[in-house]
């Protein structure tokens, strides 16, 4: 599980190992990676706002 | 552009008929040459040629009224037209322009492209094909017919703010609203259809990350094409309940919202934008390798930098609105999150400099046009990042700075990318290259013009000039008048492209299958020109060597 | 932050154009407030940043370019894929990003706070001129444009505040905090003066806040930024900033004017006395749509002139002026024009272009209608 977060935001970022690439691809599940890239984005969102609320005090 | 003679009958579709006579009607029917031949077929190339031709001439026609605007623009004053039909010409060449000639270009070179990169036989759905494509010369001919009915086409802007669109816009709304319904369904299906093509027919053994950037974007844009062209059938129809129904979603007097428009409008309008440049992204990528002669730096980097910024054009919506009076919390949500898609985008930028970088580098005008989009592709994108900083874009909204913003990603960015790829494939679809002298000819007249047409904008948009005005402060006469010029230039250097594109079609130098030395996709495995069917047998892809 | 905004104009000032108060040419006005200082500082800034980006990313750009052609005898190197140089160059813009969200952050803040205004003026927009309303002062008036049709027509040569001057400027005092408060009465328009750095949508069914504190007593002139129908290029802003005590004797004499307008309503006027000011009525409001002669532009804006449901039915005309036409471009005047400009109006419009009904509508009877 852990690996799946940290794959997808690797992907997030744009930046990933080939070997690490390569091995998702084979023995990983898409449902996952497309569950974890949903919740993260949603989580990216949730973040985002609560800096802007900070920010407008 | 697809090759002319009627291609022989194969076993296949004589299979396909229901009884000796009617197989023999439909065949007939199938192989007829002449208008109706193009009008049933369900050819991948031949519906990519239509769509890459209604293009071109939604090009010339949307530019024809760019030209009118620089024609009025040229000195202060009303010389050529009046403040409605200058409207006018503003309105329609932003739509003929956007959902005209950006986006049915690249669909056509989809349709070209995406079978012969990933090795189908055809798209997956060939009769929706050829639905998507004769949905636009229809929504077209409508919304341009408006220009002629009483009262005038539509003069409220490519962005048809509501209450100006409806309560206040001309009787003729109610086809442009038909119009844009009509350009949006050819869009869904024409998305679906790629996505069907891509995720079902690739060759055996071409995994989703051997495919081309190209193929890749194309994935993705089409995912953002499904998911908003919903919500603009949704913005227009609720426009149409309160013009013709009585209802008042944006009519502040019967209790609507006025800002709920531009929310719902930009939902769209902001990944609408990506679907415009997405696809040049992956032209782009496909362009610097093979003239560079060397990898893409970082390919998986790019397919993911494409996918963040298609899950980021979902956020950034109300940067265009900020203005509008939002709440404070808003205007901070959309400000980080929209100078948050600029990592991403500076990702590509610097994978395709890194590209080049140490590379065997040669100049074909394929190569000259997708350079410039770098160069110049960056330059909106630096100003983008200018706009995004929610205070400035204060003094920078709806001015002419903001023109000059959108123009250098869509021209020089999307336009020259969609030429590039007419320069790099035409070898593949017509057999012959291109002539080259005349191709520089047209990128350097072009080049010159898009920025002397462009650059004073940013100018003129600083020193206080706002957009869509007929004429204009005396202060920003110098600006104009070298816009216009700039203008002029560049558009009537588009017609040394048609010349190009016409003479390359009816001969030249004869291209070999792999017309480029250092391109290895798999398109430059057939012949060229490419015959009406490939990969009828699924190409064997062991030991091919992908990007 | 105040640092910042010094290396701001330092850098600025590379720019030869550059001056405390007036617009440049070629850039973004200074402008006379603390906020468009700040902005200013802001758009030069991120302005330099992007420089500095783009010489790198183009100088290596145009060295590969040169020093990698085939031509010069180059053979290509493949190499791809670096994560460390792929983590650099994500992180350091998304720290550039993080930098630049900082200031911008805290004048964002500052414009939105309106609190704790000297003065409040209600900014109306309409197609095609802004009615400023001094709230609580009991002054308001229309501001049109002033340039003549002549000037844009090309007959009469141009002047130097072309499209840029108006009939009457919205006047305010320096140094004082001005809340303006935007909203609309037709179409969305976009109250703008690039010198004070305050640009908000006027929407209908809306009410925006914004504020300036303006620091140089002078004449500021800007423009509807949003698109807004015909003459949307027609609607100038003008603000003349002046002194407290100028301010106070300005708002005096006009208090005075409106109280004799309102006395107007009482007494008979005459046709011939009607008919002339309704002109100049028509002129400033009506004209923009139904034309000069009256004869509209039809089929979104009707001709006056020779129609006859006009002639035959006065309180189906009165109503239509009076009230607006719903679900059409005819705006309710009643709220925006006094009854003497109304009556006036109407009865110019039935004495003009050979529509000789002969009938004078009284003041007092529009008065009774409007406020019965």
């Amino acid at each position: 599980m852990w690996d799946v977060v940290k794959s997808v935001l690797a992907a997030f970022f744009g930046v990933q190992q080939d070997q690490r690439r390569r091995k998702d691809f084979e023995q990983g599940k898409a449902g996952a990676f497309i569950l974890i890239g949903i919740l993260l984005a949603l989580l990216m969102i949730v973040i985002v706002f609560v800096v802007a609320s900070m920010a407008a005090g | 552009m697809a090759p002319k003679s009627p291609p022989k009958a194969t076993l296949e579709h004589s299979q396909s008929a229901s009884g000796s006579a009617a197989a023999h009607h439909v065949e007939e029917r199938h192989y007829r040459s002449g208008p109706l031949r193009w009008l049933l077929t369900t050819n991948h190339k031949e519906i990519g040629s239509l769509y890459l031709i209604f293009s071109l001439s939604m090009f010339m026609i949307g530019g024809a009224m760019a030209l009118i605007i620089r024609l009025e623009l040229f000195q202060p004053g009303l010389q050529m037209v009046q403040p409605e039909f200058f409207n006018q010409m503003t309105t329609m060449h932003g739509l003929i322009m956007v959902f005209g000639a950006v986006m049915p270009g690249f669909v056509g070179l989809a349709n070209w492209m995406i079978p012969l990169q990933v090795g189908a036989p055809d798209m997956a759905l060939p009769r929706l094909n050829n639905f998507s494509f004769w949905l636009l010369p229809i929504a077209f001919t409508l919304l341009l017919s408006t220009l002629l009915m009483p009262g005038g086409g539509p003069n409220f802007g490519w962005t048809f703010y509501a209450p100006l669109s409806t309560t206040y816009a001309p009787p003729s709304t109610t086809f442009f609203i038909f119009a844009l319904h009509m350009a949006g369904i050819s869009s869904i299906l024409g998305a679906i259809n790629i996505i069907a093509t891509i995720l079902n027919l690739r060759a055996p053994g071409m995994r989703l990350m051997d495919m081309t950037l190209f193929v890749w974007t194309w994935l993705i844009t089409a995912f953002l094409l499904i998911a908003v062209m919903p919500v603009l059938a949704g913005v227009i129809t609720m426009m149409l309940l309160d013009i013709n129904f009585g209802t008042s979603f944006f009519n502040a007097a019967g209790g609507g919202d006025p800002v709920l428009f531009q929310h719902l409008f930009w939902f769209f309008g902001h990944p609408e934008v990506y679907i415009m440049i997405l696809p040049a992204f992956g032209i782009v990528s496909v362009i610097i390798p093979t003239f560079a002669r060397k990898r893409l730096f970082g390919y998986a980097s790019m397919v993911y930098a494409t996918a963040s910024i298609a899950i980021l054009s979902f956020l950034v919506w109300a940067h265009h609105m900020f203005a509008v009076g939002l709440p404070l919390v808003a205007e901070l949500f959309f400000m980080y999150t929209t100078m948050l898609i600029a990592v991403p985008t500076g990702v590509k930028v610097f994978n395709w400099i890194t590209t080049l970088f140490r590379g065997e580098i040669t100049f074909e005008t394929p190569m000259l046009f997708a350079l410039a989009f770098v160069v110049l592709f960056t330059i909106g994108g630096f100003s983008g990042l200018m706009l995004a900083i929610a205070p400035a874009d204060f003094q920078y909204h709806d001015t002419y700075f903001v023109v000059a913003h959108f123009h250098y990603v869509l021209v020089p960015g999307a336009v020259f990318s969609i030429m590039a790829a007419v320069y790099y494939w035409l070898p593949k679809w017509t057999g012959h290259y291109p002539d080259e002298r005349l191709g520089r000819w047209h990128f350097w007249l072009s080049v010159i013009g898009v920025n002397l047409l462009f650059f004073p904008m940013h100018f003129a948009g600083l020193a206080g000039m706002p957009r869509r005005i007929p004429d204009y402060a005396l202060q920003f006469a110098d600006f104009n008048m070298a816009s216009s010029i700039g203008g002029f230039l560049f558009g009537f250097s588009q017609l040394l492209f048609i010349w190009v594109i016409v003479k390359c079609v009816r001969g030249g130098v004869k291209a070999p299958a792999s017309a480029w030395e250092g391109a290895t996709d798999l398109e430059w495995t057939v012949p060229s020109p490419a015959p009406l069917h490939t990969f009828e047998t699924p190409p064997d892809l062991r030991g091919f060597k992908f990007h | 932050m105040r640092k910042m905004f010094t290396l701001a104009a330092l850098l600025a000032s590379l720019d030869s154009s550059y001056s405390i108060s007036h617009a440049s040419d070629w850039n973004m006005p200074v402008g006379v407030s603390q906020v468009s200082r700040d902005v200013y500082g802001l758009h030069m800034i991120i302005f330099w940043i992007c420089v500095v980006i783009g010489l790198i990313v183009f100088g290596v750009m145009f060295y590969s370019l040169y020093r990698y052609r085939r031509s010069k005898g180059a053979k290509a190197v493949q190499f791809h894929e670096h994560t460390t140089i792929e983590i650099v160059w994500t992180a350091i813009p998304f720290l550039i990003l993080i930098a630049m969200a900082i200031p911008a952050t805290a004048t964002l803040k500052d414009m939105y706070d309106a609190s704790e205004s000297d003065y409040d003026v209600m900014i109306t927009g309409h197609q095609w001129r802004w009615q400023y309303d001094y709230m609580g002062e009991d002054v308001t008036f229309f501001s049109n444009m002033s340039t003549p049709r002549e000037q844009i027509a090309g007959t009469e040569e141009k002047g130097e505040h072309y499209l840029l001057e108006v009939d009457q400027p919205l006047v305010l005092p320096v140094d004082r905090k001005i809340r303006l408060l935007t909203t609309s009465a037709d179409v969305i328009h976009s109250w703008w003066v690039p010198d004070l750095a305050v640009k908000k949508d006027a929407i209908p069914g809306f009410v925006n806040e914004s504020w300036t504190r303006i620091e140089e007593p002078g004449i500021y002139r800007g423009q509807c930024a949003e698109l807004c129908g015909k003459d949307h290029g027609f609607m100038p802003v003008v603000v003349h900033a002046m002194e407290q005590e100028q301010f106070d004797a300005w708002l005096a004499e006009r208090k005075q004017e409106a109280a004799a307008e309102a006395g107007g309503v009482d007494r008979e006027w005459a046709l011939e006395e009607l008919v002339e000011r309704g002109e100049k009525v028509y002129a400033t409001i009506c004209a923009s749509c139904h034309q000069a002669e009256g004869q509209g532009m039809p089929p979104t804006f009707p001709a006056l002139a020779g129609n006859q449901t006009l002639m035959d039915d006065l309180d189906r005309h009165i109503d239509v002026v009076v009230n607006g036409v719903s679900g059409s471009a005819m705006a309710a005047f009643s709220g925006t024009l006094s009854p003497v400009d109304i009556a006036a109006l109407i009865t110019f419009e039935r004495n003009a272009w050979g529509n000789d009904t002969g009938d004078a509508v009284q003041p007092a009877d529009i008065q009774a209608l409007v406020s019965p």
